[in-house]
């Protein structure tokens, strides 16, 4: 026979509770834990591309293969340049592609998407292929958007550089190079202009600093559950093991 | 009666004990052969896409026409026959993740390259074998797998500062200069991490002089009056005047050890 003592009653009592609240906060957190994702995306050609009310380019594929076998409801949400970052601060999206300003201490997943290459865009006739050769540039007019981070190569080279400000310094960088105004145009990623399916740029050439790349991230917003992040960072990890986006987009 | 025992037991232990090790520095051996072996093949498929490069100009630097050679899948098939015609041996197999990240690499750099190879109304691209090394290397080290390679000569002579040999490296060509042999080091470093490195010297060829010979060897000059050469190559550099006898440079290889074992 069992005796319990007041001091045994208090502790059944006790574990009784906390078993009693573990069960409500199990069945709380489960209720709360929604399979859902809005991500935010921004236009990336040639990896993402907007044109009418659809969304393609082969990051877009890429991602989808990564998210589908999470069974996440996933709402896609086209963000213009810019706002990305503030509907990702605000928590209006969870997550944000691509996305390649590190400077702005907002997280990301682990992985790299890929690495864009920064480099110069000239006139044809004017091209420069190989931009080790940086004794080619004395004396050349090169238009920089206002605070982009120039590599070395160009900085300590004798070009004349010539910031252009604006939220779309770029696009004036390189209409100003198409009319002749400047010898060439630094762009962070002359990829997103110099491709194919571009017809607008056709007279430009660019070429690269190779070596001097920076990673393109998945954002994640401050407001992401924890558990969702890890899922979703584990999944990405072990996409790019099996691919990588980058061969992806190259195969 | 117990102390025989006992003698017994030691004896046991301390003959496990030899025999274990034995049989862990069999391994180790065995191991690193291994690894070499991973790194020379790695040198080999990296020296056949460069010598295809180097075939491929005249297609590489057309203005028009199909080009589906220099991508994807394709471009490997023809590294891959490349590698058979120069080495007379099989391609290796594809049995280490190292070897298969370095063929991606590569396809991924001709992708980089396809807007300008497409392009009609340039020329000279400027993916000669030296730049499409370089380009490699670039695509590599972002990868973060531990591995790096890298076309690379004695420092006063680069031409890209991304090229620069580092103090290893240094020291090596000072060795092989004169006498060039393959030189494998099991106990290097690479960013302050255990490493295998290699360094495989490269024999001055004919087509390196176009570019760093003398004047006489600029494709830009030939048909020229003499009074009209110049001697800048193709690709903007002032020329070295190298000839046949000189140190043709080298690939450095490193793999770190934590990737291999």
């Amino acid at each position: 026979m069992i005796f319990l003592t007041h001091r045994d009653t208090e502790n059944h009592l006790k574990s009784s509770l906390n078993f009693f609240l573990f069960c409500i906060l199990f069945l709380f957190a489960g209720s709360t834990y929604s399979k859902s994702l809005k991500i935010g995306i921004v236009e990336y050609p040639p990896h993402l591309i907007f044109q009418k009310n659809q969304v393609s380019g082969k990051l877009f594929d890429y991602i989808n293969n990564v998210l589908s076998p999470l069974n996440y409801d996933i709402e896609i949400v086209r963000l213009p340049n810019g706002r990305g970052v503030l509907e990702l601060k605000k928590g209006n999206v969870d997550m944000l592609l691509p996305y390649d300003d590190v400077t702005k201490g907002i997280d990301t997943l682990a992985s790299p998407l890929f690495h864009p290459v920064p480099g110069l865009c000239f006139k044809k006739e004017n091209f420069i292929p190989i931009l080790s050769a940086t004794h080619r540039f004395k004396e050349l007019t090169v238009g920089v958007p206002l605070g982009a981070s120039i590599v070395p190569a160009l900085k300590n080279s004798e070009a004349i550089l010539l910031e252009i400000k604006g939220d779309d310094a770029i696009s004036r960088g390189i209409a100003l190079t198409q009319i002749g105004r400047i010898d060439a145009f630094y762009h962070p990623s002359p990829a997103q202009v110099y491709h194919q399916e571009n017809k607008a740029y056709k007279e430009l050439a660019c070429s690269y600093f190779h070596g001097y790349s920076n990673g393109v991230f998945i954002a994640v917003s401050p407001f992401m559950k924890h558990k969702d992040f890890q899922v979703v960072d584990a999944r990405l990890k072990e996409a790019m093991a099996v691919m990588t986006y980058s061969y992806y987009f190259a195969k | 009666m117990v102390s025989s025992c006992m003698h017994i037991v030691i004896k046991s232990i301390v003959v496990a004990v030899l025999l274990n090790f034995s049989f862990l520095s069999t391994l180790s051996y065995g191991q690193g052969d291994k690894n070499q072996y991973i790194l020379n093949d790695i040198t080999k498929m990296y020296m056949a896409s460069m010598t295809f490069i180097f075939k491929s100009q005249p297609l590489i630097n057309q203005r028009a026409g199909d080009k589906t050679v220099l991508f994807g899948d394709n471009f490997i098939d023809n590294i891959k026959t490349t590698y058979r015609a120069k080495y007379g041996d099989e391609f290796p197999e594809l049995d280490h993740f190292l070897k298969k990240m370095l063929l991606q690499a590569m396809v991924e750099v001709m992708e980089d390259n396809r807007a300008l190879f497409n392009d009609d109304e340039i020329g000279f691209k400027g993916i000669i074998p030296a730049i499409f090394a370089a380009q490699l290397s670039a695509k590599l080290s972002t990868k973060g797998i531990g591995l790096k390679i890298k076309f690379t000569r004695t420092k006063d002579d680069i031409r890209n500062v991304l090229n620069l040999p580092d103090e290893w490296e240094e020291m090596v060509m000072k060795k092989v200069i004169d006498k060039p042999a393959v030189y494998f080091d099991n106990n290097g470093m690479l960013e302050g991490n255990p490493a295998y490195r290699q360094f495989t010297p490269l024999p001055m060829a004919a087509h390196c002089l176009k570019c760093h010979g003398s004047m006489k060897h600029n494709p830009l000059n030939f048909g020229k009056d003499k009074s009209q050469w110049t001697n800048i190559d193709m690709t903007g550099f002032e020329m070295e005047n190298w000839t046949l006898s000189d140190f043709g440079g080298g690939v450095s290889l490193s793999i770190e050890k934590s990737v291999l074992e």
